[in-house]
């Protein structure tokens, strides 16, 4: 198997550069202002773009700069994968259209339906991040009350029975679910199944990934801790006889020498105000969420305290909304970690980087090309499974 | 002059060899620039899902509302209405809803959705219920951002808290779509209906839904979906075998006078279903748009 590199895409906005915490792509701060982009203004009147015409130029960048597809994420204040992907479906040839989303929101049979009318428009280009919620008040936000290992149950029968569905003449009475006589009509049934891309770090998420990932996907962690995790991931699944294979999740600030990408953090980090740095999003029950804040360093020492390991830095969250840990360095250094992470059994990245679109071809460019060649990098179009 | 909006059905199954997102993206092009006003994707448990047809439609169009069918059962309300918000963004506010509600008991449970009876009314209603009140609940917040301030705790759905912050908040909810002529549709569309679609035979019982929705202080807008055969002069329709299976056969000056005769009753919005759907389309925009208006 070769090595897949995604590039992830921003649902919620995106900021010019991490300089500044200030968005201006989307329409997700105030009303348009002469700067702020898709949609952006014309003689003082919205031009009629939206964050969808945005997103599809990062969608074709990321296609152009050698990535096999992106990551969307999903949360309450952010525009929706299913959207995005059934909106751009028919704007790209091969960029493959993870998108992220929580069982217990959607039906399984309307998730199996939805799926194989996307795979037709794609040709079959779509994949599953299935995530399980973080819990506390934005899983009652999104309403839904069950708890942290109940929620993975219910993912686990969602799965059974999405998988069922979509085999067809499918019928079930479980706790969560119940069909009968559920199928995909003759038009959409036998297509792929997308491929499952699980997250989450407790026990109950690794018992159920055992079972259904075929990648484990992780936030990026200090790498013993995260070859300790695949460990148990490998281990686990191995009882019932399964293989997964293994992702990780993580931004990447590469410039042309090291001090160039210090030098990036480091005005990031003077723009912070005292509060910004003590504020650590938290209050709900995530492992995985108070594992990252556990590897990581106390901002107000400063920002080469949290480089945790050469070029390993957990303060990518005081820069931008989302996880902990990522890469900072030269291109070189970048791409020699990348073939460490590789090293340690790592068969998939999503990789991210602020302004995704300008950083997609500074990575596809720069950082990619100097990835060792003993293992094979998918090439978007050429090499598919 | 009295006018009324026309639009059409999309296709969600194959019609001879054409199928899939090529033939649909072919027939909804053909409705917009054919300048008809919207079009329907039905909810169709033999053809491609809704939601993501809907999407694409959007996409390959500036002007056309985009009805999509779902059942109240899909997925929660709450996700419903996210899904949705985003389509409003990036199609400028075109999305309508339909709820089927009444749906065939057999299909109902190979979907996954054993409710039962008047219990359907009341799950529907509790789903536009929390859709539009998460839609309007919201403060600002970040994207995890969760002070929504809007609570409902109902039979079938629980929100605690929720509602969508701006950008999401600031598009219009979709327009709702219902359909039905049983007193619980009907009871159902007075109190949460945008525009109510019936087929010709039931088309009676709207004057009884305009009395319930004005009763509530609200204004329902009716609709009605027929199936046609259309063409330029009655020889060509003696001996068209498909005039016996359609709601209505005539020319486009006929089908033009009986439009108006709709609209003359208060009839807002006629759903036209003509195959084969790519010609019919672009038939209805050259010929029923300009007889109806008059040119
Ligand atoms: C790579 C990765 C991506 C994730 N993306 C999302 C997301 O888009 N939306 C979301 O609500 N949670 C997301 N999560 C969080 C999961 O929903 C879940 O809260 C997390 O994995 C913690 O689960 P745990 O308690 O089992 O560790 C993501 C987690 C990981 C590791």
């Amino acid at each position: 198997m070769s090595i897949d590199i995604y590039w992830r895409v921003g649902t919620h906005g995106d900021q010019p550069s991490l300089r500044r915490r200030t968005q201006s792509r989307g329409g997700f701060v105030d009303t348009p202002v002469p700067g702020r982009l898709a949609p952006g203004l014309r003689d003082g009147v919205p031009d009629g773009y939206s964050y969808a015409d945005h997103v599809a130029d990062v969608v074709r960048a990321s296609e152009t700069a050698g990535f096999v597809g992106g990551l969307l994420p999903s949360f309450p204040g952010t525009d929706d994968p299913w959207a995005l992907a059934a909106t751009l479906a028919q704007e790209s040839r091969t960029y493959r259209f993870m998108v992220a989303y929580q069982p217990g929101f959607l039906h399984p049979v309307q998730a199996a339906r939805l799926t194989a009318s996307l795979q037709a428009a794609t040709g079959g280009r779509i994949v599953y991040n299935v995530i399980s919620g973080g819990g506390g008040p934005a899983q009652l936000w999104w309403g839904d009350k069950v708890d942290h290992d109940d929620r993975y149950a219910r993912t686990s029968e969602f799965l059974d029975v999405l998988k069922g569905v979509w085999a067809g003449d499918f019928s079930y009475e479980g706790r969560f679910y119940r069909v009968e006589g559920a199928g995909l009509p003759k038009e959409l049934a036998g297509q792929p199944f997308p491929e499952i891309y699980f997250s989450g770090s407790s026990p109950a998420a690794i018992e159920a990934a055992g079972r259904h990932a075929d990648y484990y996907l992780s936030w990026l962690e200090p790498f013993d801790a995260l070859a300790a995790k695949f460990a148990q991931v490998r281990a686990d699944a191995a009882t019932i006889g399964r293989t997964p294979r293994f992702a990780v999740r993580l931004d990447v600030l590469a410039r042309p020498t090291e001090d160039e990408a210090w030098d990036e953090i480091r005005r990031g980090f003077a723009n912070l105000s005292p509060a910004a740095l003590r504020a650590f999003e938290g209050g709900g029950d995530s492992v995985g969420a108070a594992r990252s804040r556990g590897f990581t360093g106390d901002p107000s020492a400063g920002f080469r305290g949290l480089e945790v390991a050469p070029n390993v830095w957990g303060g990518f969250h005081l820069l931008r909304g989302g996880p902990v840990f990522g890469l900072v360095g030269s291109y070189q250094q970048v791409a020699q970690r990348l073939d460490e992470l590789i090293g340690l059994g790592v068969d998939a990245f999503i990789l991210a980087g602020v302004p995704h679109l300008e950083e997609a071809h500074r990575i596809g460019e720069n950082v990619l090309p100097l990835l060792a060649r003993d293992h094979d990098i998918t090439i978007p179009g050429k090499d598919e499974q | 002059m009295t006018t009324v909006d026309i639009h059409v059905v999309l296709p969600t199954r194959p019609e001879g060899v054409r199928h899939g997102f090529g033939h649909l993206r072919e027939v909804v092009r053909a409705a917009e620039l054919g300048t008809l006003t919207g079009a329907v994707v039905p909810f169709d448990a033999d053809g491609l899902e809704s939601w993501s047809v809907a999407a694409a439609a959007l996409r390959d169009t500036r002007w056309l509302t985009l009805a999509a069918e779902f059942h109240p059962g899909v997925s929660t309300p709450v996700y419903a209405a996210k899904v949705s918000a985003s389509l409003q963004r990036f199609s400028g506010a075109r999305l309508a809803w339909r709820l089927a509600v009444d749906l065939d008991p057999a299909v109902a449970r190979a979907h996954g959705d054993f409710t039962v009876g008047s219990d359907r009314y009341l799950r529907a209603a509790e789903f536009l219920q929390i859709a539009r009140g998460v839609w309007r609940g919201g403060q600002a917040a970040g994207p995890g951002g969760v002070k929504g301030g809007f609570t409902f705790e109902g039979r079938f759905f629980d929100v605690l808290d929720g509602g969508f912050a701006p950008p999401l908040s600031l598009m219009p909810f979709p327009q709702v779509q219902l359909t039905g002529a049983s007193p619980g549709a009907l009871e159902l569309s007075a109190h949460h209906g945008d525009l109510h679609v019936f087929t010709p035979p039931t088309l009676a019982a709207a004057a009884e839904l305009t009395e319930r929705a004005a009763a509530l202080g609200r204004t329902v807008a009716i609709g009605v979906q027929l199936s046609v055969l259309l063409r330029e002069d009655a020889a060509e329709l003696t001996g068209a075998p498909e005039r016996d299976e359609v709601d209505f056969a005539g020319t486009y000056a006929e089908a033009a006078e009986l439009l108006r005769a709709y609209a003359a009753q208060g009839v807002s919005t006629v759903v036209l279903d003509a195959r084969p759907r790519i010609e019919e389309t672009y038939r209805i925009g050259e010929h029923l748009q300009p007889a109806l208006q008059g040119a």
